[in-house]
């Protein structure tokens, strides 16, 4: 799975190139992401492609954020569908994650 | 035994007086030989060797304080006084106070005032009392006069209670009536509205008035995508009334069993021939009842997105279309049944759309009255409903009924208030009337999700918009999606080419799916509650589907097929 990613600053915000973070793709994203989340790593998901998550991708999101926090790195996003948002709230992701309306506030948000 | 005899109170402070009273009275008025042999002979009636036997129940009080605590005895009792002879000069109050507070205690009881004096003229009394109807007695008096008073008062005293007990007797039978009356309606003339109709949402009410007066309703079902709404109102009330509406509803269901019999069996009888044979059937009854019934027979046909009525002069019901936001009035060119009409009856079609409503109800909703006489009105009606198209059809009716009520201030009103509410769904349903079934095979392997969302979410699409919104559509979406990863992953443990199924079912009120598989069993008991704090990549599947859906059941058959069952709520709460 491909990522287009784009460095602010020391924020990197990766683009979520797939309409769909299902069982049936998750292990290929949890593979394709891994390379970007390295040590330290300022992350900001842009999840503006996607419509559609299930549970395994909301643990391969939650994987990421692991991996990036035990690191000293962080994850925040922006973007989120109604779809989305909404099983984030369901398994209060919500709580864990930061979750921002756009782009800016998300970069910014690093930078306070 | 002997028939109970009247009571005649006397109020005199000179004892020898009331010894006279007991006298004369007790003495048999029938013998003028008697009342002779004592005038001639100043002896008593036993003296002469006869006893007669007394007349009256006599009471013989001092002053005017005792007569009055004797009369509210009497009344309290339940035995009262006929008449009262009450002697104007006493010391204490005198005659015509003591008759003031005795009519405030019982209005019935006949006052003669007995009075030596000219003190008081007659007016003066009446202005004491408040009340022109005493009787006047100068003193002396003749034993002839206090007799004839006597038995002329508690006469009509007695005549009087009697009417009194028949209206109490007439008031009491009516009421039985009424009672009577009211558990016809509710038995016979209420049909209740058939559930389950793919198409339709009904609603009804209907509260009965203190003099019912006949409305009755039906709900028929020819076919699996016909309904057919009668309303009527029978002329007049009580049982009578009552008795016809039952009558006619019965016509009905004999009209259309011999019209189903006679004609081709394929086709269901027309609106407009039901109605005539129940008039031919009933004219004739109606006519010696001297009453007709208004009626609206109306037929929702659902394959054709029309309405067929037949008006018989019933109200006229009310058609909201939601294309354009308006509401039309349907109306009819019949004359009531029962009237002797030429004409054939002949019925109407009006074609409607999803989301359009209807509106029946008889004229005790639009007849419902303020104190000051103003009517409720068709036309406040219509705006009503027209205001209120967003709302929903239950509300709507039950809304209708406390404006009108809100209007006549008043929940009682004159006639029955019937009100019934009729909406057109959304029937892209592939066959209206039949609940629509899909069913989805795949295998057992993970790129099948997005046909499995696809075919829920197409699914989903057949319940009406308004009863299953977007974000509760990607909810069940995401269960379904949850329910199949979880036989893929551990019902089958990710094994290629094994078999699932999965079933969707629509019902007017729920939405259900079926998951086969044929792997290992599952417990839901044995899953560890999800962890929310992030520890955890997984583990969220099962609490994802409890949460989207309003009932998930885990089956295992003897077989060995496994079903997930998961049922979503169209109607009450979520």
């Amino acid at each position: 799975m491909q990522f287009e990613t784009e460095k602010i600053g020391d924020v990197t915000v990766v683009k979520v190139q797939t309409e769909v973070l299902d069982a049936g793709n998750a292990k290929e994203f949890r593979a394709g992401i891994s390379p970007i989340l390295e040590e330290g790593a300022k992350i900001v998901f842009d999840m503006s492609q996607l419509n559609f998550l299930d549970s395994s991708g909301c643990g391969t999101i939650l994987s990421c954020l692991r991996q990036l926090n035990t690191a000293g790195g962080d994850l925040k996003m922006f973007g989120l569908q109604q779809s989305v948002r909404t099983l984030f709230e369901l398994i209060r992701l919500h709580r864990i994650i930061d979750i921002f309306n756009t782009r800016d506030e998300a970069v910014n948000a690093y930078r306070m | 035994m002997m028939p109970k005899k009247n009571k005649i109170l006397v109020i005199d402070d000179d004892p020898g007086v009331r010894e006279s009273y007991d006298q004369i009275l007790s003495s048999n008025p029938v013998s003028g030989i008697m009342d002779k042999g004592r005038d001639l002979f100043a002896e008593k009636d036993q003296d002469i060797g006869v006893k007669p036997s007394r007349q009256y129940d006599i009471t013989l009080t001092d002053c005017g304080e005792a007569g009055v605590s004797a009369v509210q005895e009497a009344v309290s009792r339940q035995n009262p006084f006929a008449t009262a002879f009450i002697d104007m000069m006493m010391p204490g109050i005198d005659g015509a106070e003591t008759a003031r507070q005795i009519w405030r205690i019982d209005p019935d009881i006949k006052i003669v005032i007995v009075t030596a004096y000219s003190d008081y003229t007659p007016d003066d009394i009446v202005r004491i009392v408040g009340r022109e109807d005493l009787f006047y007695l100068r003193k002396p008096f003749n034993p002839v006069e206090i007799r004839q008073f006597a038995r002329a008062l508690t006469n009509q005293w007695e005549l009087e209670r009697e009417k009194e007990l028949l209206s109490e007797k007439l008031a009491r039978a009516h009421e039985q009536e009424i009672t009577t009356a009211a558990k016809i309606q509710q038995a016979l003339l209420l049909g209740q509205p058939p559930k389950n109709i793919q198409g339709i949402q009904l609603c009804q009410k209907t509260i009965a008035s203190q003099k019912v007066d006949g409305d009755f309703i039906d709900f028929i079902q020819l076919s699996d995508t016909t309904l057919d709404v009668v309303v009527g109102d029978v002329m007049g009330k009580g049982i009578p009334a009552a008795l016809v509406g039952a009558a006619l509803k019965s016509q009905l269901s004999r009209a259309l069993n011999k019209l189903s019999q006679s004609g081709d069996a394929r086709e269901i009888p027309k609106p407009e021939n039901i109605v005539s044979v129940v008039q031919a059937s009933m004219i004739q009854q109606l006519e010696d009842l001297e009453t007709f019934v208004t009626l609206c027979y109306a037929r929702f046909d659902l394959a054709r997105n029309l309405i067929q009525y037949v008006d018989c002069g019933h109200t006229r019901t009310i058609h909201f279309q939601k294309e354009t936001n308006t509401c039309r009035l349907l109306e009819g060119v019949n004359m009531p049944i029962g009237f002797p009409e030429k004409e054939a009856f002949s019925q109407m079609s009006v074609p409607f759309k999803p989301g359009d409503r209807f509106v029946f109800y008889s004229d005790g909703l639009t007849e419902a009255k303020t104190a000051q006489a103003e009517m409720y009105g068709e036309q406040r009606l219509v705006d009503f409903v027209q205001q209120h198209a967003g709302a929903d059809l239950q509300d709507l009716i039950e809304d209708i009924w406390q404006d009108v009520v809100g209007f006549s201030q008043s929940e009682i009103f004159g006639d029955d208030f019937t009100c019934i509410g009729v909406r057109i769904m959304n029937t892209d349903a592939p066959a209206a009337g039949h609940s629509p079934e899909e069913n989805l095979e795949i295998k057992s392997d993970l790129n099948e999700l997005a046909r499995v969302r696809e075919f829920t979410r197409n699914f989903c699409n057949h319940a009406p918009a308004e009863l299953l919104d977007r974000s509760r559509i990607d909810l069940i979406e995401l269960a379904v999606n949850e329910a199949v990863v979880n036989i893929i992953e551990h019902a089958y443990r990710e094994a290629p080419d094994k078999p699932v199924r999965i079933e969707a079912q629509l019902s007017p009120d729920q939405l259900v799916f079926r998951l086969y598989d044929w792997g290992s069993s599952f417990d839901p008991a044995a899953v560890p509650p999800p962890a929310f704090d992030g520890s955890k990549d997984h583990g969220f599947g099962i609490y994802i589907i409890d949460q989207a859906v309003d009932e998930v059941e885990y089956t295992r058959e003897e077989n060995g097929r496994n079903c997930a069952t998961m049922t979503i709520n169209l109607r009450g709460e979520n």
